[in-house]
């Protein structure tokens, strides 16, 4: 210990051993725990998607000197810390009576490190009044080594541009004027962007300056709130059943579209139970109606709708001089 | 000034230190050269995902607000600007920690930003055109121009609340120095600091730059032999409720400009925990000697 303590401070050797560990709760190799390197490989893991890491944490600490010491109130804690994250995590650590070994889980959150956590322990007591004083540390700390960022979603919807007018699907030609169409027929929900509508695509794919971008921002904001509509309609109308009636989930996109939109269709209720009002309002056209409201916003909050829809209008104002109301 | 010349690249993405370093020359932190930003764009390296919150358009549509409502008293942008940052682009400590992201924002993002924010006060020479520090494009988490809002947000907010990191980045002394210690890492201290603060910018305490600076040394010293954490307990954060928090970045609508945004629900400090810290500040503060500032030239940076 390097610091200067104004106190007494334990002369033995305080110890840690990482004695095991698990990964989203599954025990991790015992090769990828080095002790005499104390060092957890949580990097070596095979699986890039993990969120929880959890090290069974042992601590021996001089016991005769604690017992015969000045401190009161003696505790053992973890201190799992990252400099690059600003994170530092304590976990108190727990002794038997009669045991000589403190023993704890130490927690490591992924989405809380970067690249390399350093666990140490410190014994603290209480002397001269004063609570919290530290008068034990582990000599070298434990390494826990991670890297990578967290892997991210991908996207849920297929985008194709077909000319409707004289293109070569001919159901599409009675809708020559639609900028666009849904199609949910298909494995994978579609929308159509409609070539023969003038300057459509152009605006979508290639808006330039503030004001075009806007506004594509805002009719793909649209366009999206009304596939996340159609493809909730479709889905809902999609559903498989137990004997004695109750709906569930189906597989694919449609349980996907189901499990996005329900929790803000029914806020108040479990998914299950949200799936279940839902399909029986639409089935006996209880409250039907104002579901769609519900179906509405939320397909609208899905497809970022307030968002861009307040970009257009900051955009549009700035445009016009930046007259602020 | 808040109209930039060029379209900014659509998406966030990541500069390695070194590579941006070497764009910063003498004219560009002077203000006198553009940044090259089709090079700089190609040395980047795009972020994971098609996720919404890696657009840039809705940081620049904050940082050109702020440059406009902050002309008369750029510091005062900070705190304004963190909790917007930090509602924005919403992201976990583990990415927040890329200095490749804070990189490629300054460089080619908004570097007129760090120019505007960050060019020192005062006279200059003829001779010498003012600069600016090349840390505040490329430096570490408490001195990087974009960094150190994104950190106070984050290090200050209680919960959802982001009323303690708007007074943590009220004040540059605490936002400078504050930000680099390790004891801010436990959210009941920070928060008794940004509660010290706010009693004594309230009561109109004269001194106060000195008075935070004592504050925090003082934090720190007792910090090395005492642990906050056991004096101080306080419960783990909600990881799931932060994820999706950060989730919800692909449908959230744009930050309000009149009223703090949300941040994360993840959990509020215990009451008792940041209680029990304030009075012992209260009581550090009362003991610190104040630097004497009678030779030492104060400068707002």
């Amino acid at each position: 210990m390097s610091t200067v303590y104004a106190y007494p401070t334990l002369v033995g050797k305080v110890e840690a051993t990482v004695k095991g560990a698990h990964i989203d709760g599954k025990p991790l190799q015992l090769s990828l725990i080095s002790r005499s390197e104390r060092v957890v490989a949580l990097h070596q893991v095979e699986r890039e998607d993990w969120t929880e890491g959890v090290l069974d944490l042992e601590v021996s600490v001089p016991a005769g000197e604690v017992d015969d010491g000045p401190w009161a109130r003696v505790g053992c804690f973890a201190v799992l810390s990252e400099g690059a994250t600003n994170t530092r995590v304590v976990t108190r650590l727990d002794k038997q009576r009669d045991d000589s070994v403190w023993r704890g889980e130490v927690r490591v959150h992924r989405s809380c490190h970067l690249a390399r956590a350093t666990l140490d322990v410190c014994v603290v007591g209480t002397y001269g009044g004063i609570d919290g004083r530290v008068i034990g540390t582990t000599d070298a700390p434990w390494v826990v080594d991670l890297h990578g960022r967290t892997p991210t979603r991908q996207r849920e919807l297929d985008i194709v541009e077909v000319d409707f007018r004289d293109g070569p699907e001919e159901w599409l030609r009675r809708f020559a004027d639609a900028p666009w169409l849904i199609d949910t027929e298909r494995e994978q929900p579609t929308i159509l962007l409609n070539t023969s509508f003038e300057g459509l695509s152009p605006l979508l794919s290639g808006a330039h300056g503030p004001l075009e971008k806007a506004t594509a921002g805002l009719l793909a904001a649209q366009i999206a709130a009304d596939a996340w509509s159609t493809m909730f309609h479709s889905a809902l109308a999609d559903l498989e059943f137990d004997e004695d009636g109750t709906p569930h989930l189906p597989g694919g996109w449609q349980g996907a579209v189901l499990r996005s939109l329900l929790p803000d269709v029914f806020p108040e209720l479990p998914l299950a139970e949200a799936l279940a009002e839902a399909h029986s309002r639409r089935a006996d056209g209880r409250g039907w109606g104002e579901v769609q409201s519900r179906i509405q916003f939320a397909a609208a909050r899905r497809g970022t709708l307030p968002k861009n829809l307040t970009a257009a209008i900051r955009a549009v104002s700035r445009a016009q001089g930046g007259a602020r109301r | 000034m808040n109209s930039y010349p060029v379209d900014p690249p659509e998406r966030l993405a990541s500069l390695t230190t070194g590579r941006a370093t070497s764009f910063l020359t003498e004219g560009v932190r002077a203000g006198q050269d553009e940044i090259p930003q089709v090079a700089v764009v190609r040395a980047a390296t795009p972020l994971d995902g098609y996720a919404v919150r890696w657009s840039t358009a809705p940081v620049r549509e904050i940082l050109d607000e702020a440059m406009d409502r902050f002309a008369d008293a750029r510091t005062d942008a900070d705190a304004w600007l963190a909790p917007r940052l930090h509602a924005t682009v919403r992201m976990s400590r583990a990415e927040a920690a890329d200095p490749g992201l804070w990189n490629f924002l300054a460089l080619a993002v908004a570097p007129d930003y760090v120019l505007w924010r960050h060019v020192p006060a005062g006279q200059s020479e003829e001779a010498a055109p003012k600069k600016v520090n090349a840390a505040r494009f490329v430096g570490p988490h408490y001195s990087q121009a974009f960094a150190r809002l994104w950190w106070s947000a984050e290090m200050f907010r209680d919960g959802p609340d982001y009323g303690p990191a708007v007074v943590a980045c009220g004040n540059q002394d605490m936002i400078n120095t504050a930000l680099r210690l390790d004891a801010v890492d436990h959210k009941p201290t920070a928060l008794a600091m940004a509660r010290v603060l706010q009693q004594w910018t309230e009561s109109g305490t004269n001194r106060l730059g000195d008075r935070v600076n004592a504050l925090c040394t003082a934090v720190n010293t007792a910090g090395s032999t005492l642990m906050y954490e056991v004096i101080a307990p306080d419960d783990a954060p909600d990881h799931a409720a932060r994820a999706a928090w950060i989730d919800e970045a692909e449908t959230a609508a744009s930050v309000p400009w009149e009223r703090l945004p949300d941040g994360p629900d993840d959990g509020s400090a215990r009451r008792t925990s940041c209680s029990a810290l304030t009075r012992m500040f209260e009581q550090f503060a009362a003991e610190a000697p104040l630097r004497d500032r009678a030779r030492a030239g104060a400068t707002a940076d």
